[in-house]
């Protein structure tokens, strides 16, 4: 039946906002409605200081001394909550409240008999505590054992949610017979695009692709020589061998180094009020260099960056990746009341990087109380920090490869001689000897000892935490090794977090080949994140990635050589009007590049660049390395990589945001660097106009020009000539010259990536 | 990657072409908003990956309110509530005595020295009623009382941290830790700015070389929000903004010739992509910063200014030029439509800004010295241009500080979180009236305390945004700047 809006009958309106209320009111038990949500932990706070101020002292001393835990006069004991509440619903509930009918002297047997009346405003603040929920922030009895155990989820089998499955044993290849197809990643996708009806791109031309896959693995662009010896090969393999040349030049691990770097909030200063320099904590980044290049087991990779230092080596990488865990804010002015809370926030602070990083889960949200979308809970979050309870940054003298030079490095471990803390003359301890299970994340309200532990929803097969505990080898007293049992677990595939660990990275070499993830929340493979869009080519590339020993160059090859990832940009609106957002990968999605690869790009291009590796980075904004050298100082970010979306580098940065911005043209047109790198750009190129404008194109476009982009240049280049001349500028030729290629770099095809 | 419009029949790319040439994607976004064709970004939940076209183009109000820009006076390093608007006449009868008569819970880390805690100590300063409403302000704002009138005076503010550092970030951001949104990001995010010429967020910090707020630029940070809401640091001595000047011989007309043959290279590569508005955007971005070389130095140009507006705002006057030249700037920035503007009082800490640890009646005397006729200029200036109904104007610290003196050769007051005064003024706040109060002697926040959860939700609600609906997606969960609490202060609004 049709009813045309202004007719609805009232009845029927009423009827719907009914139901409509009903759906409300159940949605906010069960999903999440704001509104409710926000009142209630206003409320509760509400309630909770007027409890620490008001209501626990009086109950501290007007109740307990008979109503405890021993006593329990007249079978009431108000030490907890729960025995406060117990055998009374109605106790607490207004505006028939038990208790206010006792203390009123209503109801037999009265409270405080004894009293012959409470005052006023005793008797207001008791009624508004009730209003606001009663809130109890710990028993009034220290060290109570009653505290009922926060229990963690059951262990069941199969788990109903995608990512904490194992991978799918069923990924396997579709059979499917397509010119198309070059392997079987192009298999997976594109039985999905048939069973929608559109067919993917054929491959782009050879200029496009070299630059595509050298900007991806180098963050680069090719230079007009290498352009030319690929377009110019005829061989049906020369791309797979661009793809294994690109894939073993030292760039590769400039270019992925600096990924990683994003996710585990990578700087070198201390965050806070003084942002002290952390001067030896560069050697991460070279770490992350030298493992990129040469290709370390992912797995590997995990485990030396979480716990390096408890492996039976003398060698100085697997020290330095710790250098992962210690890279978080810290502050450098800590009141004594900060001490405690401090340590818990840099506790925090790593296993919240392990986290979204590792796992691609918010494991940080359980911190004061049960995560409310994933199977986290707050007894596990403590128990997963508990595996970091004595882990401090420290600094070791390491003799380091090439130079054989001693190196101050700094690294994280346990039972080292601290980092210098200036408040280590007022008694800052580093850390303290054990976890405690907090209430709230409040370390007044300890509740009990937290013993190293993982998450349960990542555990199979009735495995237990201790199912992954190593122990240290005999005479190792230093570290605990609880560390090195969490990588044990991270990177277990057959019953701990290893298939989870496997997914999220392989979806990370997606992400930054295609723009965009098969997840595309990269950082959360969680109940909020984003679901898979092609679940089996994930699963099926966790296993290629196990299958390859862990080894990601083999999954770079894998997704290079697909059709998919060679496809042209090629548009088409009625394949658009099916899949608008190319969610299927039927065509490329051109791409802005990076800060780091537009000013990498700018160096390159005007032949100034210094490919000088390794070593401590720089605050000057006119270094003439590569951008990954740079120094990440939080309080002096170099202003051209923020203006071009650079991560503020204090949590981890799954994918950056990318925006357009008048600053970022400034650039382009009046930056002092920008113009001294066009000035030696203009050297490079030759005299002879059309081909200067040949030569400028494929140094910064990578291709040639067409006829009327040459004629346009040619038309400006003479315009300007006149402009500077009737300026009475010296050398007006080649002020228009050097225009030209601060044009090209300003050019959207010098920036997007086809 | 790309947003389909809900509610819209065709794509964009589609309608973009459709709407034929010639109209500005700017003007473009705005006609479609003002359809409601473009679901507000501050109800969009932006994917990790989304990509913001034109991250600053304006968004309509969730709700109509009157103020547009807010212009904060930070006052740098906590100022001391019981000697600036918090008249606390008991605090002479307590003189001298042990806070801990008056209070046997108080704790000697309450401030930042727990060995310099001194007895109770009236305020060096004498108060005097002010204004039609008579509140009782303290002898150092001789020209701000007289707009009393004009503001709402919360006295029970109240915070989490004693240290500088986390005590900024939770004033800014809601959080006592960094890496999170604050204030002036969260309101360009939620509306945009009005002038796409200018920076929509603008931060001015003591130009005096008395250094930066403690936490720095982790003060006006966009946190996970995408870092075109950052605020714009303007350069306290020298260029403003940096990069706006042509480095090279360039001429208008060089420069001109440059953007066209851009534009002209540009044309055709993407001619049927959906990148194409993306690119279009991006050319536009060339323009509009081609526009904001002038447009930005012409908006800081207070040289312009008439000679009375100049002495309004204390530019005649050595102690306080400085900051009635950031105010003078703040009103040309609002008046062109910056979003949102904040100028740090003072410097890093200690005597550098209202820190005052040692000799508080000088520090506060220096202090309000340098910003009452500032800020009481930038009042009347606003109010008669008939601005002041549509900009807010905040006066608050990151914390307060102790009733107690703190010992040293001359008497100070240490940090104290439990207790802060701040005003609004503008915008629909209602004028002359007082919300919440402190204890007797001004240590604690005692009744209708404010949480600066509390706070932000009032001002965002003043700007036309409901706190709890202003969100992002970072990480798998919507942030809020208010987290999960906050309430609207109702009493202060008109």
């Amino acid at each position: 039946m049709y009813y045309p809006r202004r007719h609805l009958p009232l009845f029927l309106l009423t009827f719907i906002l009914f139901v409509a209320h009903l759906y409300d009111a159940t949605a906010s038990t069960e999903k999440r409605s704001p509104q409710i949500q926000s009142k209630h932990a206003s409320d509760m706070q509400k309630g909770m200081r007027l409890f620490k101020e008001t209501i626990r002292p009086l109950l501290q001393t007007h109740c307990h001394t008979c109503h405890n835990e021993d006593s329990k006069s007249a079978h009431f004991d108000v030490s907890t909550y729960d025995r406060f509440v117990t055998g009374s619903k109605t106790l607490l509930k207004l505006p028939t409240s038990l208790l206010m009918q006792r203390l009123y002297h209503k109801k037999i047997p009265s409270i405080a008999h004894k009293l012959s009346v409470i005052p006023k405003p005793t008797m207001a603040r008791i009624i508004e505590w009730i209003r606001l929920g009663s809130p109890f922030d710990r028993p009034l009895v220290p060290n109570t054992s009653i505290v009922k155990e926060l229990s963690a989820p059951e262990n069941k089998g199969v788990h109903p949610f995608w990512s904490f499955r194992p991978l799918d044993p069923k990924a396997v290849p579709p059979l499917l017979d397509s010119p198309w197809s070059q392997n079987d990643i192009d298999r997976f996708i594109l039985v999905p695009l048939e069973k929608i009806g559109i067919s993917p791109n054929p491959p782009a031309d050879r200029h496009t692709l070299i630059r595509r896959a050298t900007f991806d693995l180098w963050g680069l662009p090719p230079t007009p020589e290498q352009i030319h010896s690929f377009v110019e090969n005829q061989d049906p393999l020369s791309y797979e061998q661009l793809v294994e040349q690109l894939l073993e030049s030292s760039h590769y691990g400039e270019r992925w180094a600096r990924h990683w770097m994003d996710l585990v909030r990578f700087a070198e200063s201390t965050g806070f009020e003084h942002d002290s320099d952390r001067p030896n904590a560069f050697h991460y980044r070279d770490f992350l260099i030298r493992a990129f290049n040469r290709d370390m087991p992912y797995d590997q990779f995990l485990t030396w960056q979480l716990a390096g230092d408890e492996l039976p080596s003398n060698r100085p990488d697997p020290l330095i990746a710790t250098g992962f865990l210690g890279c978080g804010v810290f502050p450098t002015q800590l009141t004594e009341s900060e001490f405690e809370s401090a340590r818990y926030d840099e506790i925090d602070d790593m296993i919240t990087t392990i986290g979204v990083a590792f796992l691609g889960l918010s494991i940080g949200c359980a911190r004061c109380h049960d995560h409310k979308y994933d199977p986290i809970s707050t007894h596990e979050y403590y128990r997963f920090a508990s595996c970091f309870t004595t882990t401090i940054r420290s600094e070791l003298d390491l003799i380091l490869p090439p130079s054989g030079e001693l190196h101050k490095v700094q690294i994280s471990s346990e039972g080292l001689p601290p980092i210098k803390h200036p408040a280590d003359g007022r008694g800052y301890p580093h850390f303290y000897p054990q976890t405690h299970f907090l209430i709230r994340g409040d370390v007044s309200q300890k509740k009990g000892i937290a013993y190293p532990g993982f998450l349960k929803v990542l555990m199979r097969d009735g495995k237990q935490s201790d199912h992954w505990t190593q122990s240290p080898p005999p005479n190792w007293t230093r570290t605990a090794f609880h560390r090195t049992s969490l990588a044990k677990w991270l990177t277990d595939t057959e019953s701990g977090a290893g298939h989870l660990v496997a997914r999220v990275i392989v979806n990370r070499l997606w992400q930054h080949h295609f723009g965009r993830g098969i997840v595309t929340t990269p950082n959360d493979f969680g109940s909020q994140g984003a679901r898979p869009t092609h679940p089996l080519l994930l699963d099926w590339l966790a296993q290629q990635l196990i299958h390859y020993n862990w080894r990601l160059k083999p999954i770079h090859k894998l997704i290079m050589l697909s059709n998919t990832y060679r496809q042209s940009s090629g548009f088409d609106q009625i394949r658009e009007s099916k899949d608008p957002e190319n969610r299927f990968f039927w065509r490329r999605t051109p791409r802005r590049l990076e800060a780091e690869a537009i000013r990498d790009a700018m160096l390159l291009v005007s032949g100034l660049m210094d490919k000088t590796m390794y070593g401590s980075g720089t605050l000057d904004p006119s270094m003439l390395r590569r951008s990954i050298y740079f120094t990440v100082k939080r309080s002096e970010l170099i202003p051209m990589m923020k203006i071009f979306d650079w991560p503020e580098h204090l949590v981890s940065i799954g994918s950056r945001t990318i925006t357009t911005t008048a600053p970022q043209a400034l650039v382009f047109m009046n930056h002092p660097e920008g113009r001294r790198l066009c000035r030696n750009f203009e050297q490079r190129l030759p005299k002879e106009t059309v081909t200067a404008i040949h030569q400028g194109y494929l140094h910064a476009l990578g291709r040639p020009p067409t006829q009327s982009e040459v004629a346009s240049t040619e038309f400006f280049l003479s315009q300007q000539t006149t402009l500077y001349r009737t300026l009475q500028q010296s050398d007006p030729d080649t002020l228009a010259r050097i225009d030209f290629c601060q044009a090209l770099m300003s050019m959207n095809a010098f920036i997007y990536i086809d | 990657m790309k947003q389909s419009l809900p509610f819209f029949p065709i794509n964009r790319r589609q309608w973009l072409k459709q709407a034929g040439c010639g109209l500005g994607i700017t003007a473009l976004t705005s006609l479609l908003q003002d359809h409601h064709f473009l679901v507000p970004r501050v109800s969009a939940s932006d994917t990790e990956t989304s990509r913001s076209e034109h991250p600053l183009a304006v968004q309509s109000q969730q709700f109509q309110a009157r103020a547009k820009h807010i212009i904060w006076i930070f006052i740098n390093g906590g100022p001391s509530q019981v000697d600036t608007w918090d008249h606390k006449p008991a605090l002479s009868r307590w003189h001298g005595k042990s806070i801990q008569e008056f209070d046997s819970g108080f704790k000697n880390t309450t401030g930042f020295f727990k060995n310099s805690v001194g007895t109770l100590m009236q305020s060096p300063f004498s108060f005097s009623p002010r204004g039609q409403s008579g509140k009782m302000v303290s002898s150092i704002f001789p020209q701000l009382g007289s707009h009393v009138d004009k503001m709402a005076f919360i006295h029970s503010g109240f915070t989490e941290s004693n240290n500088h550092s986390p005590a900024l970030f939770m004033m800014n951001s809601g959080l006592p830790r960094m890496g999170f949104p604050c204030l002036g990001s969260w309101v360009t995010y939620g509306l945009g700015s009005e002038n796409q010429n200018l920076p929509a967020f603008v931060v001015m910090s003591d130009p005096k070389g008395r250094g930066l707020p403690k936490g720095y630029a982790g003060n006006w940070s966009a946190g996970f929000l995408p870092s075109v809401y950052q605020g714009t640091h303007l350069q306290p001595t020298g260029i403003p903004i940096p990069h706006l000047i042509p480095s090279g011989k360039a001429s208008d007309a060089t420069q001109k010739n440059y953007l066209d043959l851009i534009r002209k290279l540009n044309h055709g590569l993407h001619e049927n992509n959906p990148e194409e508005s993306e690119l279009t955007a991006r050319m536009e971005s060339f323009e509009l910063a081609y526009r904001m070389q002038s447009a930005a130095p012409e908006s800081l140009d207070i040289d312009s200014e008439p000679a009375h507006i100049h002495r309004l705002y204390g530019l005649d006057n050595s102690q306080c030029d400085h900051f009635g030249r950031q105010c003078l700037m703040a009103r040309r920035l609002v008046e062109r439509g910056v979003r949102f503007v904040q100028i740090y009082s003072g410097g890093s800490d200690n005597q550098h800004s209202w820190d005052g640890h040692s000799d508080i009646a000088g520090n506060h005397q220096q202090f309000a010295g340098e910003t009452d006729q500032p800020v009481a200029g930038l009042i009347h200036d606003l109010d008669q241009r008939g601005l002041l109904d549509q900009t807010l104007i905040v006066w608050c610290g990151e914390f307060g500080r102790l009733p107690v003196a703190q010992t040293g050769e001359k008497l100070g007051r240490d940090h104290n979180p439990h207790c802060f005064s701040a005003w609004l003024a503008g915008g629909s706040i209602k004028g002359g009236v007082t919300y919440g109060c402190s204890d007797e002697i001004g240590f604690r926040a005692s009744e209708n305390p404010v949480h600066i959860n509390d706070l932000h939700a009032t001002i965002l609600h003043l700007l036309g945004i409901d706190h709890k609906r202003l969100t992002y997606r970072y990480n798998g969960r919507e942030f809020r700047l208010t987290d999960v609490a906050g309430k609207v202060l109702h009493p202060i609004l008109a």
